[in-house]
């Protein structure tokens, strides 16, 4: 899977979880641009990815992630291991 | 009240549980919401809709949803982080209920679970499904 295709899995995530058809993702988008990403919302979007692209992530993994370009980086990353 | 931790859960764990709707039961709910929709008031009106009584609250029946959570699975360490609920059948007065749930997916980073949930009545008609999500806080 490229990364494009992964973005663009990433993003369809972001507008059912936010409940945005047109929301439009970057790679510096991150939760200050999203007013309702919240924790609460990020424990969604995390689960929401993993059963999506059937990964799953270690907190240590998530916990250095700044913004939605590392999320897809990691993504990348586990899915090549 | 069952006390499952985190590390207790696996994928396939269940839990279920009886109840009855009685007329005190939706009386009380009345209460609480005031919803006087004339479908959960008036037998007559809920009958010219297609119905065969007046309708209990469909957020009544599903607030057993937070029973199976809250005190079956996982139990006493449950945090609701949201919940999606189809209604399928309408629930009359008196109608009994098996509520049961079953662990779906957990997230292990975040300690989240999602539970498939489902309410089915005595004659074995799915009333309702719901995809529930919750947090194990046992630390």
């Amino acid at each position: 899977m490229s990364r494009d295709e992964i973005f663009e899995g990433v993003q369809d995530i972001f507008r059912d979880i936010f409940d945005e058809d047109n929301l439009v993702l970057e790679d510096t988008t991150n939760s200050d641009s999203i007013e309702e990403w919240d924790s609460l919302n990020h424990i969604n979007l995390v689960s929401a990815i993993e059963k999506e692209f059937k990964i799953k992530f270690a907190l240590g993994e998530l916990m250095g992630l700044k913004n939605v370009g590392d999320m897809i980086n990691l993504m990348i990353e586990k899915s090549n291991e | 009240m069952n006390e499952y931790m985190f590390s207790d859960i696996t994928i396939g764990l269940e839990a279920s549980f009886d109840v009855t709707i009685d007329s005190s039961k939706m009386s009380m709910f009345l209460e609480i919401c005031n919803d006087t929709n004339p479908l959960h008031m008036c037998g007559e009106y809920a009958r010219s809709k297609g119905f065969s009584e007046k309708v209990v609250h469909g957020l009544l029946t599903s607030s057993f949803y937070s029973t199976l959570v809250g005190v079956h699975l996982p139990g006493k360490y449950c945090v609701l982080h949201g919940i999606d609920i189809k209604f399928i059948q309408p629930v009359y007065i008196q109608d009994k209920l098996v509520v049961s749930g079953k662990v779906k997916y957990i997230n292990e980073a975040y300690r989240q679970i999602e539970i498939r949930a489902l309410i089915v009545n005595q004659h074995g008609k799915k009333v309702s499904t719901a995809t529930i999500r919750v947090g194990v806080k046992d630390e």
